[in-house]
C-alpha cells in the first residue's frame, strides 16, 4: 500500500491549474472522536504515515485525493458547476465535505462501474482509481475491517408468505395468507424489509382471527375418528371425462357420460358412501335437462333430474356392509337433448350452460367404533398414548405441550413464565363447562400465535466482551435467519438442534448445503428470484395478444375497424331482436358469420399455462445452477434453457414435447438462453400492447447492471406515449424515443436506458420473436453501452455483460440477495462485505454457492449492530 | 311462473330489501345518547362521509359540466349521474399543491395517491422511513368513530400488488393506501368483499353470524391478556426503531380491546338475508359493484360512518378488455393529444363514473329514520389526485361531492373555485361531521365559504 504515497503519483494542485480551496476550508482543532479510531481505519492506507495527528484526514484528502479529482472530475463538478447536481466544493467546510456520505457512495459506484468519468473523457488510472476508491471506504466512509459495522436491521415480521410457511410447518394445515391477509408493502424490490412490513391495526385483526381460525382447523377435537376418505373425480374414468381435472369432472347436461371407478375395501365392516356432486349454471337460463344416475356395485341409489340450478347439491349417502373386496361406483348422465338443442350465446351475458360438477365419492368407515383411528395432525400435539384423567398429569402434559410448542413457535427457548401463564390459560378452558383437554391447548396456543414472538423475529446477541464490537447473532437467530433467507419458514428440526447445542456457527457450510438441496428451498427461488427478475408478475401482467401481433403485423388499423364492426353488430342485433325483427336478426347474423369467416376465428392468446411455463422457465434455471453449484454468469448468458412443448412452440424450437419441463440444448444461433431473453422479463417489462425498450432498459440498469439512472425528471409525460408525430403520422417506437430524448435533460439516461432495450425490440410484448414492428422491418439491434462497449446483437449484449461488465453483475446480484437476506435495504456499511463477496466470485468465475455462502458468512447477516445508548 | 334466479343475481337485486332499518335503531338507542353531537344531521340522524378514488386523472373537457351554478348540464364523462343531478356539486378549481414535484423530482402518481386525503407532502422513500400524514377520515375517525361498531372501513377494489419498487422511488405504500391512521402507518384497504362481509356481520350462513361474532368476541378477550403482557415485555428487551414496530403491534391489541369494549355498547349488528360473497368476482365489473354494495350496507346498517374506497392506485396500467380497451390505462392516460387515446380514456373515466352512479343510486333508494335517503345524510367525496393524466397536474382536480350533508350541503351546482386546496373542503367536511375545530389540515388556507 505504500506505493499510494509515492511521488509519482501525487498531483500537485499547481499541476491541475487549479487553486483548490482548501485554505478556505476551516479544519477544526479538536477532531478527537475520530483521532481515536483512525489509526485502525487508515492503517492499511497510511503505512508511510506512522503518526496521525488531528486534521490528518483532512490533510489526506488534499494531499492525495483531492488532485485525483482535480483532475478527473473538478470540469463538471465543481467551480460552480454541478452536473447532475454533483458538485465538491459547496460543502461549506473540508469536514463536512468528507462527512457527505451519499456524495461518497455515489462516487465509489460510478467510477467503479466506469460511468464517471464519462467515456468521452479520459480514464482514471488504474493505480489512481484504487486510491481513490480506498480512501473513500476507509477514508470518507470510515468502514473499519476489524469491526465491520453490520448496519441497522429493523424487526421482521412474518410476511404473508414467510407466515403461509411456518404455519404449514408448525401446524400441519395450509392457511391461505394471500386471501386471508393485505398484501405486504415492498421496500427495496422485495417483500420481507423489516422497516416496510408494518402492522397495521386491520392486520392485526386478522392476525387475531388466523390464530383461531388455524388452531380450529389444526388441532383435533376428539380422540379418535371414523377413518375418511375421498375416491376423487381423477379416478373415474369413461365416456363424458373429457372435461376433468383431478378434483373434478364437468358433465354437461347435453352430453351423454357414464364414468366409472371402484372402491377397495380391506377391513370387513360397515361403510358409509356419499356423493359429492352439484349442479352448477351459467349466470343466463340454460333450459337444457339430464337425469342423473349413481350406482355402488348394481344399485342405483340414486336418480335426479338434473335442470338449471344454482348450486344444488345432489345428495346421496347410504351405508353397506363389506367384506373385503372391490366394489365398483359409477355415474351416469342422459340428457333430454342434444347438443343441438343447446342455446345459443345471449350477448352480455355469454354461453348459457348447466353442468353435473362431480367430485368423486366419500367413503367413511369402517363406522363400527372398534375400528376408530387417531384423527390426522393428532400426533403433532397429543401423545399416542391418549390424554391422562388424573388432573395432575392433565396439568403436567398440558404444561410439557404448551412448552415444546411455543419453543418451536418462538424460534427460540420459551421463558417458564410465559409456559405457566399460557397454562393458566389452557386450564381455565379446560375447566369451563363445555371444556376439554383440546381445547384447553388450542386456547394457548392460539394466544402463542397471536403473540409477538411469533409474529415478529426476535433476535438475540451472543454476549461478547468487547462493548464497542458489533456483537454476534446467538444461534437461535442465525438459525433462524438462515431458514427464512433459504427456505421462507421457521427452522426445522436440526437447526434447532444445533443452535441448542451451541453448534451451528461451526456447521454453517454443511447446514447451507443442506437447506439448499431440501425441497422447502424452491421458495427462495420462488421468493427471490420471483422478485428480483419479476417473474411473479408474468402470471398477471395485461399483455393483449391480439393487439400485440397485429402491431407487429401492421394490422391494427385493421383490427380496430374490425373489432367496433363486430361490436356494432353485436348491437345491432341486440336491437333487431329487441324489436322481435326475425329477418333483421337472421341477415345480421350472417353478416357476421361472414365476418368471422373472412378473418377468422381463432383467438390468439397469451395463455395462463404460457405464462406459468414461462415462470418456472426462469424458476427451474435459477434453482438449476444454485443446485449445480454453477456460475451465476449462466443465469444471463446460456446455451440451455427449460422448456416444455408450448414454450419452446413460442420459441420456436423444435423437437420439445409434452407438457413437462426440462433442460434443453439451444441451437447454436439460437437468441435465446438466460433470463433476460426469456419470456417472463420480456412481457413483464412491455405494456399491455407493446414492447417497452425504456422499461426493458431500465430492468437490465436496475437489476442486473445495478446502475439504475436517477428518475425522470417532473412532468415529462411518458414517452412511449408520443408515437405520433405532429403531422399525425405513426412513428416507429425508435423515431418516438429519439424525438424525446432530444432534449439534453432526457438524453443522458436515455442513453444509458435506450440502446440496452433496443437490443431487445426483435422480442414483441410476448416475447414472442419479430423481424417487424407495424409491419416495417426492425432497425438493427446493435447499439452501445454507457460505458463504452459496442454490441451488434442481444447475443453480444448478453456475452458483453458477463465479461466486460461482469463485476458490476456481481455487484449487483450481491446486493440483491444480500438485500433479501437481511430485510433491509443497502447501506454504506455493507460495502466491505459486498466487495468482499465480488472478489471471491471473481476468483471462481462466480460459483453460486460462493455467492450464498459468501452473505451467510458476512458481518451484516451474523452480527448485530450494537445498540447505543 | 317461477323464473329460477342465480345466487349472485338474487343477491344483487334483493340486497337492501332485506335489510330492516338498523339505522334508526342505532341513533335512536342508548349508544348514541352519549355523543349527540358527533356525525348526526340536524334531524339526529347518522352523517356518514366517504372517499372515492379512481386513477389517473380525467378527461378535463368531457368531465367538467357545461354551464354554472345551479343552472348545468353534465358532460359526458358524469353522464351516468344524470338522474342524481340535484344531489351533486362537482367542483372545479381544488388543488393539492403537495403532489406537484416541488423538489422531490418524479413520482407523481405515488404522491397524487399518497396526497389525496392526508394533504401532505408525503416523504420520497423506498422503503426504510414512509412518511405521511393522518388522513382526513382518520381525524374525522379519531373524533366520531366511536358512535359506530366500526370507527371507519378501508376498501379497495386493487388487490395485486407488482414486485420490484412502486413509482419513481416512492414505497408502494403511498399507491396502495389512501387512509393514514398516523404519518409512517398506513391502513391497508380489504380487498375481498366476502372479508368485508364477515367483518362486519360475522362469518357463517345466515342465522349463525352474530352468534359467531360473539364467540370470537369471548375468544379474543381471553388471549388479549397474554399477547398485551407479551409483548411490553418483549419491547422493554428492544431498541429504539424495534420498539416503534413493537408499538405498532401494541396499538393494534389496544385497538381490538377498545372495538370489544365500545361493541359491547351496540346491539347486535344485523344479520342481513343475503349469502356471504364469495370471494372477488372475476368480471371487474362485478367486483366493483359488489364492493361498492359492501360500502351501501356498511352504511345502511349503521356499522361505519367513514369509509374510503381505492378503486384502482394512481398510476394502475389496468386494460378495459370488458369495454373493448386493450391498452393500459396509464399508458393510454399520456395521451399527448391524440384523440383516439383520449376517446379511451373517456371511456374508462366514465366506466368507473357508471359503478359510482350504482353505489349513489343505492344510496338514494334507502331512507333513513328521518325519511331522507342515506345519499341526503351523506358526503360522499369522488375524485383524484391527478387532475390531467397527460401532464401530471395537481390542480383543477376531477372531483365530485355528492350528498347534501344531512343538509349542511348546497347541492345541485357546479361550483367553480379558483386555485384552492382541497384541504379546505375537508376543514368544512370536519366541521360538518361535528370533529372540534381545526385550525388547519395539509397544506389548507381556511374554510369554503360556500359549499
Amino acid at each position: 500500500m505504500a506505493i499510494l504515497l509515492t511521488p509519482a503519483h501525487r498531483i500537485s494542485q499547481e499541476q491541475t491549474g487549479r487553486s483548490v480551496r482548501s485554505s478556505d476550508i476551516p479544519v477544526p482543532v479538536s477532531r478527537s472522536l475520530f483521532i481515536s479510531r483512525l489509526p485502525a481505519l487508515l492503517g492499511g492506507l497510511l503505512t508511510a504515515v506512522p503518526v496521525l495527528a488531528a486534521g490528518q484526514d483532512a490533510s489526506l484528502y488534499e494531499k492525495e485525493i483531492q488532485p485525483i479529482l482535480a483532475e478527473h472530475c473538478f470540469d463538471c463538478h465543481a467551480d460552480g458547476a454541478d452536473k447532475g447536481g454533483v458538485s465538491f466544493d459547496t460543502a461549506g467546510s473540508m469536514e463536512a465535505l468528507l462527512g457527505k456520505t451519499d456524495l461518497w457512495v455515489h462516487v465509489l459506484k460510478n467510477v467503479r462501474s466506469g460511468l464517471m468519468p464519462p467515456a468521452k473523457k479520459d480514464r482514471i488510472p488504474a493505480a489512481d482509481q484504487e486510491k481513490l476508491l480506498t480512501w473513500i471506504k476507509q477514508g470518507a466512509l470510515k468502514l473499519d475491517p476489524a469491526n465491520p459495522d453490520p448496519g441497522r436491521v429493523t424487526l421482521r415480521r412474518l410476511n404473508r408468505v414467510e407466515y403461509r410457511n411456518t404455519i404449514r410447518d408448525l401446524m400441519g394445515i395450509d392457511f391461505r395468507t394471500d386471501e386471508e391477509f393485505p398484501a405486504d408493502d415492498t421496500g427495496y424490490g422485495f417483500d420481507n424489509i423489516g422497516d416496510v412490513l408494518t402492522t397495521s391495526p386491520l392486520l392485526l385483526e386478522k392476525y387475531m382471527q388466523a390464530a383461531e381460525a388455524i388452531t380450529a382447523r389444526a388441532i383435533p377435537l376428539v380422540d379418535r375418528v371414523i377413518a375418511r376418505r375421498t375416491i376423487e373425480a381423477g379416478q373415474f374414468k369413461g365416456p363424458g371425462d373429457q372435461r376433468k381435472n383431478r378434483r373434478e369432472i364437468a358433465l354437461p347436461v347435453y352430453e351423454v357420460a357414464d364414468v366409472r371407478s371402484e372402491i377397495r375395501i380391506q377391513e370387513a365392516g360397515t361403510y358409509r358412501i356419499s356423493l359429492d356432486a352439484s349442479v352448477v349454471g351459467s349466470f343466463a337460463y340454460d333450459p337444457g335437462k339430464a337425469k342423473a344416475t349413481w350406482f355402488i356395485g348394481d344399485d342405483v341409489v340414486h336418480e335426479e333430474a338434473v335442470k338449471w340450478q344454482a348450486e344444488k347439491k345432489l345428495v346421496s349417502t347410504v351405508e353397506r356392509k363389506w367384506e373385503p373386496g372391490t366394489y365398483p361406483l359409477r355415474l351416469k348422465m342422459e340428457p333430454a337433448q342434444g347438443w343441438d338443442a343447446r342455446p345459443s350465446e345471449i350477448p352480455g351475458d355469454g354461453q348459457p350452460w348447466v353442468d353435473v360438477r362431480f367430485r368423486g365419492a366419500i367413503l367413511e368407515g369402517p363406522l363400527e367404533p372398534e375400528h376408530a383411528t387417531r384423527p390426522d395432525n393428532y400426533a403433532r400435539f397429543f401423545p399416542e398414548s391418549g390424554i391422562p384423567e388424573d388432573p395432575a398429569a392433565r396439568e403436567t402434559l398440558a404444561s410439557e405441550i404448551i412448552r415444546r410448542f411455543s419453543t418451536l413457535a418462538f424460534r427460540r427457548p420459551v421463558d417458564d413464565r410465559s409456559v405457566t401463564r399460557l397454562t393458566g390459560l389452557a386450564l381455565q378452558t379446560m375447566q369451563a363447562p363445555d371444556g376439554s383437554f383440546q381445547k384447553g391447548i388450542a386456547r394457548a396456543l392460539t394466544a402463542v400465535l397471536a403473540s409477538p414472538r411469533f409474529l415478529f423475529r426476535m433476535e438475540d446477541t451472543l454476549p461478547g466482551s468487547d462493548p464497542l464490537a458489533h456483537p454476534l447473532l446467538d444461534e437461535y437467530a442465525l438459525a433462524s435467519r438462515l431458514s427464512y433467507f433459504l427456505w421462507s419458514t421457521m427452522p426445522d428440526a436440526a437447526l434447532m438442534d444445533f443452535a441448542a447445542r451451541g453448534e451451528l456457527r461451526h456447521q454453517l457450510a454443511a447446514q447451507v448445503k443442506r437447506l439448499l438441496t431440501d425441497e422447502r428451498s424452491r421458495e427462495f427461488v420462488r421468493n427471490f428470484a420471483g422478485q428480483w427478475l419479476q417473474t411473479r408478475d408474468v402470471e398477471s401482467v395485461s399483455i393483449d395478444a391480439r393487439v400485440v401481433q397485429a402491431r407487429d403485423a401492421g394490422s391494427e388499423q385493421d383490427l380496430r375497424e374490425r373489432t367496433a364492426k363486430r361490436r356494432q353488430l353485436n348491437a345491432a342485433i341486440d336491437e333487431a331482436e329487441k324489436a322481435h325483427d326475425e329477418a333483421k336478426v337472421a341477415a345480421l347474423r350472417e353478416e357476421m358469420t361472414a365476418l368471422r369467416a373472412r378473418f377468422g376465428t381463432r383467438r390468439i392468446e397469451f395463455s395462463g399455462d404460457l405464462r406459468g411455463a414461462m415462470r418456472r422457465e426462469a424458476e427451474m434455471l435459477f434453482s438449476h445452477l444454485l443446485r449445480e453449484d454453477r456460475s451465476v454468469l449462466e443465469l444471463i448468458s446460456n446455451n440451455k434453457t427449460f422448456l416444455n412443448e408450448e414454450l419452446a412452440k413460442h420459441y420456436d424450437i423444435p423437437g420439445v414435447q409434452g407438457d413437462d419441463m426440462r433442460l434443453v440444448d439451444l441451437p447454436p444461433d439460437s437468441p435465446r438462453g438466460g433470463v433476460l431473453t426469456m419470456g417472463t422479463v420480456l412481457a413483464v417489462t412491455s405494456n399491455p400492447t407493446r414492447t417497452s425498450p425504456v422499461k426493458r432498459g431500465l430492468f437490465i440498469l436496475d437489476n442486473i447492471l445495478g446502475t439504475p439512472p436517477p428518475p425522470a425528471p417532473p412532468n415529462i409525460p411518458s414517452l412511449e406515449a408520443s408515437e405520433k408525430s405532429s403531422d399525425g403520422r405513426e412513428l416507429s417506437m425508435r423515431e418516438a424515443l429519439a424525438q424525446h430524448s432530444s432534449s439534453p435533460l432526457c438524453s443522458s439516461c436515455h442513453n444509458r436506458m435506450d440502446p440496452l432495450g433496443f437490443a431487445f425490440e426483435n422480442f414483441n410484448a410476448m416475447g414472442l420473436w419479430r423481424d417487424k414492428d407495424r409491419g416495417e422491418p426492425l432497425p438493427s439491434p446493435a447499439g452501445q453501452l454507457i460505458t463504452g462497449e459496442a454490441f451488434a446483437d442481444v447475443r453480444a449484449l448478453k456475452q458483453l455483460i458477463v465479461t466486460e461488465r461482469r463485476m458490476d453483475y456481481y455487484q449487483c446480484l450481491t446486493e440483491k440477495l444480500l438485500t433479501y437476506a437481511l430485510g433491509r435495504g443497502p447501506q454504506p456499511c455493507d460495502i466491505q462485505a459486498v466487495d468482499t463477496i465480488v472478489d471471491r466470485l471473481e476468483g471462481n468465475g462466480g460459483k453460486f454457492s460462493t455467492l450464498i455462502m459468501g452473505i451467510v458468512e458476512s458481518p451484516p447477516f451474523q452480527k448485530r449492530q450494537r445498540s447505543t445508548p | 311462473m317461477n323464473i329460477p334466479h342465480s345466487n349472485r343475481r338474487r343477491f344483487l337485486r334483493g340486497m337492501g330489501a332485506c335489510l330492516s332499518l338498523p339505522a334508526f335503531e342505532a341513533f335512536s338507542g342508548k349508544a348514541m345518547a352519549a355523543t349527540p353531537a358527533y356525525a348526526t344531521t340536524a334531524t339526529g340522524a347518522p352523517q356518514r362521509m366517504a372517499f372515492i378514488y379512481f386513477p389517473n386523472g380525467a378527461i378535463h373537457d368531457q368531465w367538467w359540466p357545461k354551464g354554472s351554478g345551479k343552472d348545468f348540464t353534465l358532460g359526458n364523462t358524469l353522464a351516468p349521474l344524470e338522474s342524481l343531478k340535484h344531489r351533486l356539486q362537482v367542483v372545479s378549481g381544488l388543488a393539492h399543491a403537495n403532489a406537484e414535484a416541488g423538489n422531490d423530482g418524479a413520482g407523481d402518481h405515488a404522491r397524487a395517491n399518497g396526497t389525496f386525503l392526508t394533504g401532505v407532502r408525503v416523504k420520497k422513500t423506498a422503503g426504510s422511513d414512509i412518511f405521511a400524514g393522518v388522513s382526513i377520515d382518520q381525524i374525522a375517525a379519531q373524533h366520531i368513530g366511536k358512535t359506530t361498531r366500526f370507527a371507519s372501513l378501508e376498501l379497495s377494489t386493487d388487490p395485486h400488488r407488482k414486485s420490484g419498487g412502486c413509482d419513481s422511488g416512492y414505497s408502494c405504500a403511498y399507491e396502495s393506501n389512501l387512509a393514514w391512521r398516523s404519518p409512517t402507518s398506513p391502513l391497508s384497504p380489504e380487498s375481498n368483499p366476502r372479508l368485508v362481509f364477515e367483518r362486519l356481520f360475522g362469518a357463517g350462513p345466515q342465522g349463525e353470524r352474530t352468534a359467531n361474532l360473539d364467540r370470537r368476541r369471548a375468544q379474543q378477550k381471553s388471549i388479549l391478556d397474554f399477547v398485551m403482557d407479551d409483548a411490553r415485555t418483549v419491547q422493554q428487551q428492544l431498541t429504539h426503531r424495534d420498539k416503534a414496530k413493537l408499538d405498532e403491534y401494541l396499538t393494534g391489541v389496544r385497538e381490538i380491546e377498545q372495538r370489544i369494549t365500545a361493541a359491547e355498547r351496540f346491539p347486535n349488528p344485523p344479520d342481513p338475508a343475503m349469502d356471504t360473497p364469495s370471494g372477488i368476482p372475476a368480471a371487474y365489473d362485478q367486483y366493483l359493484k359488489l364492493m361498492f354494495e359492501m360500502m351501501a350496507l356498511s352504511f345502511e346498517t349503521d356499522s361505519t360512518r367513514i369509509a374510503s374506497l381505492l378503486l384502482a392506485h394512481d398510476g394502475s396500467n389496468r386494460a378495459f378488455g370488458e369495454i373493448g380497451i386493450a391498452e393500459g390505462h396509464h399508458s393510454l392516460s399520456h395521451h399527448r393529444n391524440d384523440p383516439d387515446m383520449i376517446a379511451k380514456v373517456a371511456r374508462i373515466d366514465r366506466f368507473y363514473v357508471e359503478q359510482l352512479a350504482g353505489f349513489l343510486t343505492q344510496l338514494e333508494s334507502k331512507k333513513d329514520a328521518d325519511g331522507q335517503s342515506i345519499l341526503h345524510n351523506s358526503t360522499i367525496i369522488y375524485g383524484c389526485g391527478n387532475s390531467d393524466g397527460n401532464r401530471h397536474t395537481h390542480s383543477n382536480l376531477p372531483i365530485l361531492v355528492a350528498g347534501n350533508g344531512g343538509g349542511r350541503l348546497n347541492p345541485g351546482r357546479f361550483l367553480q373555485l379558483q386555485d384552492t386546496p382541497m384541504c379546505n373542503l375537508y376543514l368544512n367536511m370536519l366541521d360538518h361531521a361535528g370533529v372540534p375545530h381545526l385550525d388547519r389540515f395539509g397544506d389548507s388556507t381556511g374554510r369554503l365559504a360556500d359549499i
